[in-house]
């Protein structure tokens, strides 16, 4: 709500505008079946001038008529142009500031809200909430300007059709609210349902290797079954209860006329009123009722659009937890130092420590390998100095300075990160590798992509460097992939780079030469590199093993051979006979 | 507008759907005919009261009154009926539709599958499926009704004037061709805007799922701008589409009062003529309102159905797809695991050889690696083995027989494998490890957990066994998601076990715990293990080094380390060439 009335406020006068002409159009549609009775009464019965047909006032009143519908015709376009300005314009607004938002989220807060859950806000909420401002301006005013207007008119008619009214009002009513009371959980259930089918259905196309190598096509067929079952029955639930509505409004409706029809008859017959009249009235409460209808609909609009913005003002009202902190801290001078003091880390969601008391001081120009088992926490505490989280205790250092004092963005252009899984954009590998526009040329491009051992199968590309890369990169190998994201790293700069585990799909022939280029042409960055083999880090300079998120040796590789049985154990593994190095 | 290749066709097949629903279809017509007698039967009454109500006859109105009323309620009960055998009829048929669908998909072959984009056929099992569907629950009762109401509506003004019944016709189609004009525009405005909400759309999936990267290299503010750039753009476009959009509704008001002033001046002019009387007027008022409607309706379901039916080709087109032949032994049981690979030669695209002339035979009981750069086709080998392409000359055999002549069930049933890409579905990890069979026990399952490294990770989860894992991996690295999926494979108790891959995110001393437990697991089972890391193959009885569809070394580690050939270099680059 407090979305709404922000946005409302910013719209204010087109809303308004869009709601006056609104209210214009249907009062030109409320007039008419009044000139209508003036035509039948007064034209066609002459019941003034004593039964004499009056065929200059029809065509008079006739054109008068379309006069009047011509003018409620350009109201109606006008509110409708009034109201898309509005609800385009605050969908628009809030789909950005929403997206903004997420930009600027910390990785705990994109995991909590999961990625899945903000695509749909930014797109699916946005145009529930921007539907339900449409419907709020124009579908509100419609129906309450016809209710109103309609029964005003009516009974100013004659008040006797106000029984039928007082008759007809709460069936329709009842209806509507049982009818909005039963569906709207169902339109909920529906929403489950059908993404628990497209669930399966991604599911098993990607997985179908998967499925088929256990043979496994009956079980997979029965679980599909039981979900197309689901939604079947939800969807003819949903149906059910809307098709409840329409023929009992039709009901109710079709009685209320034949009651005016009654009503009308014994004022007739007394006198009170002209045929014309009763036509009139049927004409009304058919639009009183029809405007109920409507309510009915805005009803389910609105309900789904204020569960829409809610989740909007969820996101809006995540405040960006990675903020520059004044805490006096101040750079040392040096050029891609990094230092971990006494730092220990807990992931939010279930407070167990996945780093204890890690302390570690790496320098400028230096090469250190981090190695460890899966899940030891290396990749968590490389995440730490590009502040991706941040420490539950201890402090990161870089260049001496508290990564927290930092301002983010200068701390990641000092840093950078290639990470484990390679994700490129849609658009072409020169756009992939020049991340902003004007920042590198041509030769350079070159340079960190000959590094990262891409140019020549880039080059092989249809179109070099200007080839597309599909969808989150499907259509070059994993090893390719990584190289076009390494190459990307090498080219942003900065004083401290860290591989992530980011050769991992590379053979060893490719690997070996891309860390061969990486010494002769980018010596001058601290490299921080994670690997699982022992080739890949053994010419690092200092060699770090840690163990359950302790780190439990460091040295060269040599050192480590001599003294750590951690670091013996996974030579051993990878090679079965350690002493023969 | 998407326009159907052979819509007759396509729609004949689409009402075949139906036969077998033919008490509802008959249910449905019978209730959509009452519904439109007792609808067209109304006005005319109304005519008449209103006719008595003039003429001063006040005794017939009471009579006619309950007559109405009778019909009112017939036709209230009547839609009731309509819209729930609608609701039976479309859900029946669309569940029938989707499961054929799914089934197919299930069996299609492999080599199909990998030939379609998953977002094509995501796209034809989702969209298309839906677009059908709601077109037959939407349109199926309300166009039989439409003619219908059409029918009897004309035939009623007929008997009732033939001059007014005409004018009303004029109106009528005046609105039919705005209509038809406006779609158009309409249509046009509406795919510009979907172009773009599928831009947006795209942009922030891939935006949002790569906020790491995006963070880490500064782009926030790249991305909002071409985010904003985006969205105002489908700002203007769909202002200007819905506006075209409702503008609608007043234009055909206008038209509808059009048609109403026409109706009372012309009604008025005939009635001082004493050609007709003042009820028909009204009567005519409602009528014309019952004309335009299906007249509207049908103008704009025919868009509908055209794109509709083009989904529904695109259903059967995959529909038409032949199935895997699966055929073979049914009851051939694998005991021993011999596999043989004589002459084999396969290519994915005619011209391209992938496997050429591959002989190669595996004894039971027996660990072989297969190692290689990319593209030498360690892969495919598997994927000829498991029968998921078929070989294109000469033949493997496990344990002598054809496997063409075993039944794809009893092959893969025989074969445990573990892929490169970590499939793992939305389930418990229970689930996920009992895929093989769910009657397998807890004690089994735990067992080969604890073979396969997996306990470890499944301890750290919030529910352990019981965890649901999302499809995205909640919060596993690869290198636990493929320790769960080498757990799956274990499970399956398999004669022969395929790992392509599948430590590769693994830790070097962790995979050599699993190996050791396989060592056990697999006496006397055969395995073959594709990998680029030479720490996970070392220890096989023989090493296969392949290189362009061809064998070019085999040998164990020892012999191919003394021969100095293609194994020694790649032995050399991962432990000593690399110092520099």
């Amino acid at each position: 709500m407090k979305l709404l009335f922000r946005y409302l406020r910013r719209y204010g006068i087109w809303a308004l505008l869009a709601s006056g002409f609104m209210v214009a159009e249907v009062f030109v549609d409320l007039l008419q079946p009044r000139m209508m009775a003036t035509i039948v009464n007064e034209g066609v019965l002459g019941l003034s001038s004593g039964g004499v047909p009056d065929m200059e006032l029809v065509i008079r009143t006739g054109i008068w008529m379309l006069v009047v519908v011509m003018g409620g015709a350009l109201f109606g376009i006008l509110s409708a142009v009034f109201t898309n300005i509005t609800g385009h314009g605050c969908g628009n607004e809030i789909r950005k500031q929403c997206f903004r938002r997420i930009m600027h989220f910390s990785f705990e807060q994109t995991d909590d809200f999961t990625v899945g859950s903000l695509i749909t806000r930014v797109t699916n909420d946005v145009t529930q909430f921007q539907q339900m401002i449409m419907q709020l301006i124009r579908g509100l005013v419609r129906c309450l300007m016809f209710f109103v207007g309609g029964t005003a008119a009516l009974l100013s008619l004659d008040l006797s059709f106000g029984v039928i009214l007082s008759v007809a009002f709460p069936v329709i009513l009842i209806d509507i609210i049982f009818v909005v009371w039963r569906t709207n959980p169902l339109f909920t259930m529906l929403q489950k349902c059908l993404d628990r089918l497209n669930g399966i259905i991604q599911e098993d196309v990607a997985g179908i290797r998967v499925v088929k190598a256990f043979a496994q096509e009956k079980t997979e067929k029965a679980r599909f079954e039981k979900a197309n079952r689901e939604l079947v029955d939800t969807q003819f639930n949903v149906q059910m209860m809307l098709s409840f509505l329409r023929p009992v409004m039709n009901i109710v409706l079709n009685l209320a006329v034949v009651g005016i029809l009654y009503v009308g008859s014994i004022q007739v017959r007394e006198g009170d009123i002209a045929p014309g009249t009763v036509m009139a009235a049927i004409t009304y409460i058919s639009q009183v009722l029809n405007g109920m209808m409507m309510l009915a609909m805005i009803f389910q609009t609105l309900s789904r659009g204020l569960a829409s913005a809610g989740r909007l003002q969820e996101v809006l009202d995540t405040p960006s937890e990675i903020r520059q902190e004044e805490i006096g801290s101040k750079e040392d001078g040096s050029h891609g130092s990094v230092t971990f003091e006494h730092v220990s880390f807990a992931y939010a969601d279930n407070g167990v420590d996945v780093l204890h008391d890690i302390s570690l001081s790496i320098h400028p120009g230096e090469t250190v390998a981090l190695i460890g088992s899966t899940g030891c926490g290396k990749s968590t505490l490389v995440h730490l100095i590009p502040r991706f989280y941040d420490v539950t205790a201890g402090r990161v250092l870089v260049d001496g300075k508290d990564v927290r004092a930092y301002d983010p963005v200068l701390l990641r252009e000092k840093v950078t990160i290639c990470l484990q899984k390679s994700e490129l954009f849609s658009g072409t590998i020169r756009e992939n590798l020049i991340t902003k526009e004007g920042s590198r040329n041509e030769q350079e491009m070159i340079r960190a992509a000959a590094a990262a051992q891409a140019d020549e199968f880039i080059r092989q590309q249809p179109e070099g460097y200007d080839t597309p890369v599909a969808m989150r990169g499907m259509s070059l190998s994993g090893g390719q992939r990584q190289r076009v994201a390494i190459a990307r790293a090498l080219l942003k700069g900065g004083e401290i780079l860290i591989l992530d585990d980011s050769t991992s799909a590379l053979d060893l022939r490719t690997e070996a030469a891309l860390y061969q280029a990486l010494k002769k042409d980018y010596a001058h960055l601290t490299r921080i590199v994670i690997a699982q083999r022992v080739a890949s880090v053994r010419t690092a300079d200092r060699i770090v093993v840690l163990e359950e998120g302790r780190i439990v040796a460091q040295g060269s590789h040599e050192e480590l051979l001599a003294c750590s049985p951690v670091y013996q154990d996974i030579c051993r593994s990878q090679q079965g006979e350690g002493e023969k190095l | 507008m998407e326009k159907p290749k052979e819509g007759r066709q396509s729609a004949a097949r689409l009402f075949a759907y139906f036969r077998p629903e033919m008490r509802y279809v008959l249910l449905l017509a019978g209730a959509v005919t009452l519904a439109v007698v007792a609808g067209v039967t109304a006005p005319r009454l109304q005519s008449q009261v209103i006719d008595d109500l003039v003429r001063g006859s006040f005794e017939e109105i009471p009579g006619y009154l309950g007559i109405m009323l009778l019909t009112y309620l017939v036709y209230g009960v009547m839609t009731l009926l309509q819209g729930f055998f609608s609701a039976r009829l479309s859900q029946r048929v669309v569940f029938r539709l989707r499961k054929e669908l799914f089934d197919k998909v299930v069996s299609l072959p492999v080599s199909t599958i990998d030939g379609h984009s998953h977002g094509d056929l995501m796209s034809r099992m989702t969209n298309d499926a839906e677009n059908v569907s709601s077109v037959i629950s939407s349109s199926l009762s309300s166009m039989f009704s439409g003619i219908l109401t059409l029918l009897g509506t004309v035939t009623m003004m007929l008997v009732l004037s033939v001059p007014m019944s005409l004018l009303t016709l004029v109106t009528v189609f005046l609105s039919v061709a705005l209509t038809r004009g406006m779609t158009r525009l309409m249509r046009k405005a509406y795919v510009r805007r979907q172009t773009l909400l599928g831009a947006i759309n795209g942009i922030v999936e891939e935006k949002v799922t790569a906020s790491r990267t995006v963070t880490a290299y500064n782009l926030q503010e790249e991305t909002i701008a071409l985010f904003e750039k985006t969205s105002d753009d489908l700002r203007r476009t769909g202002i200007f589409a819905d506006i075209l959009g409702n503008i609608m509704g007043p234009l055909m008001n206008t038209i509808n009062n059009l048609s109403f002033v026409i109706v009372a001046a012309f009604g008025a002019l005939l009635t001082l003529r004493g050609q007709m009387t003042v009820g028909v007027i009204s009567a005519f008022i409602v009528y014309s309102k019952q004309f335009s409607r299906p007249v509207n309706e049908l103008a704009q379901m025919y868009g509908q159905i055209q794109t509709a039916l083009a989904g529904a080709e695109r259903i059967f087109e995959l529909l038409d797809d032949e199935s895997e032949d699966q055929s073979g032994n049914e009851a051939f049981e694998v005991t021993r695991g011999v596999i043989e690979f004589e002459h084999v030669n396969f290519s994915y695209v005619p011209g391209k050889p992938v496997i050429q002339d591959f002989n190669l035979r595996v004894e039971a009981g027996r660990k072989i690696a297969l190692v290689g750069s990319t593209g030498s086709g360690k892969t495919t080998i598997v994927n000829l083995l498991m029968r998921f392409y078929p070989v294109d000359s000469g033949r493997i055999t496990v344990d002598g027989v054809d496997i063409r002549e075993i039944a794809c069930s009893r092959l893969r049933d025989a074969v445990g494998i573990v892929l490169q890409d970590t499939v793992l579905f939305t389930d418990t990890v229970r689930h996920n490890l009992k895929y093989a069979d769910p009657s397998i026990s807890d004690e089994d399952m735990m067992e080969a957990a604890k073979l396969s490294y997996c306990d470890k990770v499944v301890e750290g989860l919030a529910k352990e066994y019981d965890t649901i894992l999302s499809g995205a991996g909640s919060g596993l690295s690869q290198g636990q998601r493929q320790l769960l999926t080498i757990g799956r494979a274990f499970l399956s108790y398999p004669r022969i076990l395929v790992l392509d891959e599948a430590t590769s995110s693994v830790d070097t001393r962790t995979e050599q715990h699993i190996q050791n437990a396989m060592v056990q697991l697999m006496k006397e089972r055969t395995s073959l293990i594709i990998a680029h890391r030479l720490s996970t193959i070392r220890d096989a009885d023989l090493i296969v080094v392949m290189d362009h569809g061809h064998i070019c070394e085999t040998g164990n580690h020892e012999q191919l380390l003394a021969r100095k050939g293609d194994y020694y270099q790649l032995y050399m680059t991962q432990f000593e060439g690399n110092a520099t």
